[in-house]
């Protein structure tokens, strides 16, 4: 129960000016990796890829599970989640939030609370469970964002610099939580930063990109 | 200054008298208000979600008409109903003019491009990240659309807010088709400026706070449903 | 989004059992006039409770009354400007004009006069006067029939008052120009109805300054809506209120009619 993604030769442009690119890299399934760089060199643009939210101009990405290549469609797409830099967060209560991925995918309602709840105990955030979501503070909200993407049990979970907008406190726990969740799953996760401390403290496979390309690989 | 003391002080005394004939005048000036308010919702939120969800060509064209008639003169907009539900007109088969229902036909026209207008501006205002999260949770664009929409809920509430004020205040259109006829089409607001003509001041004033009394209560009930609306489950 | 829906379908339902018509009510398009001098309050339910027939009253200047009947947008038209009625009559609109009653236009303007206009021996020489002196006058400039009286006035002594600057055109009810007149310190042409109806009311500072021309007669008249014009009107019920209008009864009922002051604004004059 993990996806594999095999990136080649991608270029993504903007008003016509190349931006990324040409990007090829194999994720291998059940693996974590890190992706740094300094700002504007493409991770985001990576990670927006990788999710399906954003075409491609050039080259080619492809999922596989196992051996088996996967059509890129709304299947697969539920089996991918992205996690932003600062979570937005929807109207209506902590668990409305979390439950809606399950909602959209018409899970009954005794499982609904229950990977709820389960998400809720693995970020810490159970005691919130009624709180009005716009009321928690940007590191709650950044726990919450977590909880709500592994509520779907995604395959492969892209984050995109998930302790940038938190403090001390959250950025140690959600980057423990990280290194747990690698262990414990199978999940395929792929990660930007730009703190090489926090990369090394993940993993071994850390890709270093520049203007848009790997300026350095394991 | 007198003239506002005994104007409050009549108004009290009619409210209390709650006599037949001003009951039925706020009666049916709720009604021919509220009334064209929810019809012209109907139509005129799922357009303003349309234009505020997507991108399409002359898009910018379709807005500018868009906001150019929210500024139209009631009584341009009365007399244009006139000419066509008038027997004259093509309409006049229907037999239409000077009923509430022209009335509502007339309000609809007002409250329409307001309505759309302010809809389609909260809902292009929802953060783009909303759409883009929903997305990455595994929604179809449809279901992405619908999480936008709930989010401009506030901004759809405060249209309909606008829309009740600009039709509960108006009296050029409606005097115009409704003819404000004694148990027929007499409301609120031709009431007032019928009575301010003929120069019972104090009359026209007390009804003049009855009418922005029942406006704050319905304001009242619409913040109300927009703050279940906040709490409300998807 | 459910709630709001549903909130919406059912205010929506509950506005689609309209307002229906019963089949026994006429529109009568008449004048400001008579309608907020209390006249039709007074009449109507007398007539009503003697037929059945509701009368449903939208009160216009003359021209736009006179106009609503010719588009067929009303069953009968009561108004007081007799050229204009007959030349309707003449073009075919209008059928069985009569002659109803009948008040009198007066001159009213400043207490003290600054025109000298009392003691003019006739309607026309007050207007000279007017115009001469310089001084404002108000216009209802609403093609009612107190400005076409007006109009006719300008013709007889040919002035053209149009653009002049003492002479201010307002588009106003009767006792909104008298208002207007009283703040500028004007002239304006009035009908007695409502001069007696509401200067204490409206506190005027002013006074007639001339009456009694034959010239200021300002007859009412009623005509039904041509059926063969206008399908759709109620021609039997129309005809129905114009014959008790010029009945002993309908008139007896004009002449009765007292202002709350208790002055009497209307003479029947219906020959029969």
């Amino acid at each position: 129960m993990s996806l594999a993604l095999v990136l080649g030769g991608v270029m993504r442009n903007y008003d016509g000016e190349p931006v990324f690119g040409p990007f090829s890299h194999t994720f291998e399934a059940g693996t974590t990796s890190v992706v740094m760089g300094p700002n504007g060199s493409g991770k985001s643009t990576l990670l927006r890829i990788c999710a399906m939210l954003e075409p491609i101009d050039a080259g080619s990405i492809r999922f596989y599970d196992r051996d088996e290549e996967l059509n890129q469609d709304l299947v697969l797409r539920r089996r991918v989640t992205l996690v932003f830099p600062k979570t937005t967060v929807f109207r209506g209560t902590v668990f409305d939030n979390i439950a809606y991925g399950l909602r959209i995918r018409d899970a009954d309602p005794s499982s609904i609370v229950e990977r709820v709840e389960e998400a809720l105990v693995s970020v810490g955030l159970s005691h919130k469970i009624r709180q009005e979501a716009r009321t928690l503070s940007s590191g709650e909200a950044q726990r919450l964002g977590i909880a709500r993407a592994l509520a779907i049990e995604p395959e492969l979970l892209l984050l995109d610099e998930p302790t940038a907008s938190v403090d001390e406190k959250h950025t140690a726990f959600i980057e423990e939580f990280i290194m747990s969740l690698g262990k414990q799953t199978r999940t395929t996760i792929v990660m930007s930063t730009h703190d090489r401390n926090q990369a090394e403290k993940l993993t071994k496979q850390i890709l270093v990109m520049k203007k848009g390309i790997i300026a350095s690989n394991p | 200054m007198e003239y506002i003391y005994e104007a409050f002080a009549k108004a009290l005394q009619l409210i209390t008298a709650l006599d037949n004939e001003l009951l039925a005048i706020v009666l049916l000036s709720l009604e021919v208000s509220l009334g064209a308010l929810c019809i012209a919702s109907l139509a005129a939120i799922p357009l303003g979600v349309a234009i505020g969800l997507r991108s399409f060509p002359l898009r910018g064209l379709v807005l500018s008409i868009v906001n150019t008639c929210v500024g139209l003169p009631p009584v341009v907009v009365g007399l244009f109903v006139f000419l066509f539900l008038s027997r004259s007109g093509p309409l006049g088969g229907l037999g239409l003019l000077y009923t509430p229902t022209a009335m509502v036909v007339a309000q609809i026209i007002l409250a329409f491009p307001i309505i759309v207008s302010l809809v389609q501006s909260a809902v292009s205002g929802v953060d783009p990240m909303v759409r883009l999260t929903a997305l990455t949770l595994g929604a179809t664009p449809q279901q992405a659309d619908r999480v936008v929409v709930r989010e401009a809920g506030t901004g759809i509430i405060a249209a309909l807010v606008a829309g009740y004020g600009r039709l509960a205040a108006e009296v050029g259109a409606i005097l115009i088709v409704g003819g404000n006829i004694a148990g027929a089409t007499r409301v609120m607001t031709t009431t007032i400026a019928m009575e301010a003509d003929k120069g019972n001041f104090e009359l026209a004033l007390a009804l003049g706070i009855i009418l922005l009394s029942i406006s704050l209560m319905i304001n009242a009930v619409l913040s109300a449903m927009q703050q279940r609306g906040m709490r409300r489950n998807l | 989004m459910i709630w709001m829906t549903r909130t919406l379908i059912a205010l929506a339902c509950a506005l689609v059992m309209p307002f229906s018509a019963s089949a026994a009510e006429i529109l009568c398009a008449s004048t400001t006039s008579t309608e907020n001098s209390g006249l039709f309050g007074s009449i109507l339910p007398i007539f009503e409770k003697k037929t059945g027939i509701k009368v449903k009253v939208v009160a216009r200047g003359t021209g736009a009354a006179i106009e609503n009947g010719k588009r067929g947008d009303a069953d009968v038209v009561f108004v007081h400007a007799r050229e204009q009625e007959l030349d309707a009559v003449k073009a075919g609109y209008f059928v069985n004009r009569h002659d109803v009653m009948y008040n009198d236009f007066v001159i009213i303007g400043p207490k003290n006069d600054p025109a000298k206009i009392k003691g003019a021996r006739s309607a026309a020489e007050a207007m000279k006067k007017i115009s001469a002196s310089g001084l404002s006058f108000v216009s209802r400039g609403d093609k009612s029939g107190t400005h076409t009286k007006e109009l006719e006035l300008w013709k007889k002594i040919f002035v053209d008052p149009k653009g002049q600057k003492w002479y201010l055109e307002v588009g106003q009810g009767m006792e909104k120009t008298q208002r207007i007149a009283h703040e500028k310190q004007a002239y304006t042409l009035t009908d007695r109805g409502t001069w007696l109806a509401t200067k204490d009311k409206d506190k005027l500072d002013m006074g007639i300054v001339f009456e009694g021309d034959p010239l200021l007669f300002n007859q009412y008249g009623i005509m039904a809506v041509n059926p063969e014009k206008h399908k759709h009107v109620k021609y039997a019920e129309a005809m129905q209120f114009v014959n008790w209008l010029v009945s002993k009864e309908g008139q007896q009922a004009i002449a009765s009619f007292q202002d709350k002051n208790g002055n009497a604004l209307f003479i029947a004059n219906a020959k029969k």
